[in-house]
């Protein structure tokens, strides 16, 4: 499979003419690294066979990481549009590391935006190379969609904080070197870089998933544990509006990562549906698998459509929270339809073997993490009804 | 130490096509950097960390083949050399003779490296053909190099042995995919080699006659198979006794 399809090459062509060859160069490079590297293992990984730590560490040493951020912090300067696309590649070679990359990468945005001169300057160009792994740490037992609610607590202490409480569904725990934590100060929900070797955090045992299974989630707990004030990312009480700023983008790269699974499905279902066949022929030439066919590969484009746009006002500093969403909520959504429609056109084989049924159980993780689709509509309908008024 | 390597832009073997007769598409066929130029490319970058100097990529080829060349470059080629050539698909006749000429304008080179054979068609008879025209040493099927100042070690690798030889420089080795593990350039290394300085050589300036075919493509087939599609019917004792006998009409075996 040709990760970096001549398809989706014609379209960042149209976008971005001027710069193509060079973005051209970057996704192409990617593209090898991960069809060679990744894509190969990626059953291995949802199996359990392999852990996909050192090709992710791998594939940031490579760059992905550091394609949106200023040259400034180590990164590469390019359009966040082509990070976006980088993602897409992953999501496809293998969405777990995608998953991974993807909530490292939203912290690393998150410590560039809101975070001080020293947090930039020291944790930017470790975090960029994949010398260390980041993790996200927003969601709590009893607090989801509800962020605002955050119960564990940050108390003022000596020389900065304690923290006490539990977070839970966190991606690369147990695995990453530092977490960005949202914990209620007197002044409400606030954000802090806490390093996983500090006495006082403690990881779960890694939850039994549906799908993303190469990576790792747990709970993250924290007891007693001191948090030097310099570690306080911002202002106290602004977490949640950086947290909500961190997802904005993020959502804009789940929605690549989706696209991405769904051209895995989607590429396999094609190789099939010619070489199938049916009542003396190949199972392609029946109309309602063309229908499937049509739905998948128009869905698909429209997704990669929607987070191109999304990414470009997002380049262009021009609201995007709103395309963002819709992005997500529609890239997250096709690609369940895209994965679905693909099991069912390879019949029994598609129930019942691991690496057909795989994007599909993938991809069921995004309507819901990063925030939910039912969320993020009300989140659509409400910018919208704001802009028409 | 100077070194030169020699890169194709051959064509990506995994993105060919076939006519139904089986014949392979090379019109507007993908194109990539031969797969084991990767090694020839990695051999030349640790020779130059090991006793320092600088390595150039030349290439020989259309456009495209420029790719390749940047390719090698952001692996960490210091310059390039592009002869822009009419593709063809086989010939080393020429190929070798612009070659050879190309590097002779571009410097004086210790050591010019090249892969055992391209990705896509292998012969393997460039190398060779470059050396005899310079008048420098070959040594083909390199496995293992070891270079000094004024002689390189290595190991042949050939079919059922291992040969250690020494040659003096000037030389020419192929490498054979077994050399090395070739790096992967970063995204940074890939930005800053179109940074990076190549010359372009026309090829008609470097060749006065037109370079002769040595070599004449009859046809070109892909490989395939005839099955005999034999079925063995019975129980499985009678199926046993029944494979036997086929294999040992067919030659497998002889019991």
């Amino acid at each position: 499979m040709q990760l970096f399809s001549s398809e989706h090459q014609s379209m960042l062509k149209s976008f971005r003419p001027s710069d193509y060859p060079e973005h051209m160069e970057v996704l192409s490079s990617l593209g090898s690294f991960m069809e060679s590297e990744l894509l190969p293992r990626s059953s291995r990984f949802d199996s359990g066979q392999e852990s996909i730590a050192p090709y992710r560490r791998r594939l940031m040493e490579h760059g992905i990481c550091a394609i949106p951020f200023p040259r400034e912090h180590g990164g590469l300067g390019l359009p966040f549009l082509i990070y976006a696309s980088a993602i897409e590649l992953l999501g496809a070679a293998d969405a777990s590391t995608a998953l991974s990359v993807e909530i490292h990468n939203a912290v690393a945005e998150g410590i560039m935006r809101f975070g001080s001169d020293e947090q930039r300057s020291g944790l930017l160009p470790l975090l960029l190379s994949g010398k260390k792994l980041a993790s996200f740490a927003l969601t709590e037992p009893a607090s989801g969609s509800d962020a605002r609610t955050v119960r564990t607590l940050a108390e003022r202490s000596g020389k900065g904080f304690t923290l006490n409480g539990s977070k839970t569904f966190i991606t690369n725990a147990g695995e990453a070197d530092l977490y960005m934590v949202f914990a209620r100060t007197g002044r409400g929900p606030s954000c802090f870089i806490v390093e996983a070797s500090s006495p006082g955090v403690s990881v779960g045992t890694p939850m039994l998933k549906l799908g993303m299974r190469g990576s790792r989630t747990a709970e993250v707990s924290f007891r007693d544990c001191e948090v030097p004030m310099e570690n306080l990312v911002g202002a106290e009480g602004e977490g949640i509006d950086y947290a909500t700023a961190i997802l904005h983008g993020a959502r804009i790269v789940v929605a690549a990562l989706n696209v991405g699974i769904a051209r895995l499905a989607y590429d396999g279902v094609m190789r099939y549906s010619k070489t199938r066949t049916a009542f003396e022929k190949p199972i392609s030439e029946f109309q309602l698998v063309r229908e499937k066919i049509a739905d998948m590969k128009t869905g698909i484009n429209a997704g990669r459509l929607l987070y191109y746009y999304a990414s470009c006002l997002k380049e262009n500093g021009q609201d995007y929270s709103s395309e963002a969403a819709q992005a997500k909520v529609f890239a997250t959504e096709m690609s369940l339809r895209v994965c679905d429609s693909a099991i069912q056109l390879y019949g029994g084989y598609g129930y019942t073997t691991e690496d057909l049924h795989r994007p599909w159980r993938d991809a069921r993780l995004l309507t819901i993490g990063e925030g939910t689709s039912e969320i993020l509509r009300l989140l659509i309908a409400s910018r919208e009804l704001a802009r028409a008024s | 130490m100077n070194v030169a390597v020699c890169v194709k832009h051959a064509v990506d073997e995994g993105e060919l096509r076939f006519d139904p007769a089986g014949r392979p598409l090379i019109e507007g066929a993908a194109g990539k950097m031969g797969a084991f130029d990767k090694n020839a490319v990695e051999a030349a970058l640790r020779v130059r960390s090991e006793v320092g100097g600088e390595v150039v990529g030349v290439t020989v080829g259309g456009a495209d083949a420029r790719k390749s060349l940047k390719e090698a470059l952001a692996m960490g080629a210091d310059r390039g050399v592009h002869v822009l050539d009419e593709p063809h698909l086989l010939n080393p006749s020429r190929t070798s003779a612009l070659l050879a000429a190309s590097l002779r304008e571009a410097g004086q080179f210790d050591l010019v490296l090249c892969a055992e054979g391209s990705s896509d068609t292998y012969s393997g008879l460039v190398p060779p053909m470059v050396a005899e025209r310079l008048g420098y040493a070959y040594v083909g099927y390199a496995r293992k190099l070891g270079v000094t100042a004024s002689e390189v070690r290595a190991e042949r690798s050939l079919e059922e042995s291992i040969e250690s030889v020494a040659s003096p420089l000037p030389a020419v080795i192929s490498v054979v995919s077994e050399a090395n593990e070739p790096r992967y350039p970063t995204l940074i290394q890939i930005m800053q080699a179109s940074k990076k300085p190549v010359a372009e050589v026309r090829a008609q300036d470097l060749l006065s006659a037109g370079g002769t075919h040595s070599v004449t493509i009859g046809s070109m087939f892909a490989h395939s198979t005839d099955r005999k599609r034999i079925f063995l019917e019975g129980t499985t004792d009678e199926a046993a006794a029944k494979l036997v006998d086929a294999l040992r009409k067919e030659g497998v075996i002889s019991v």
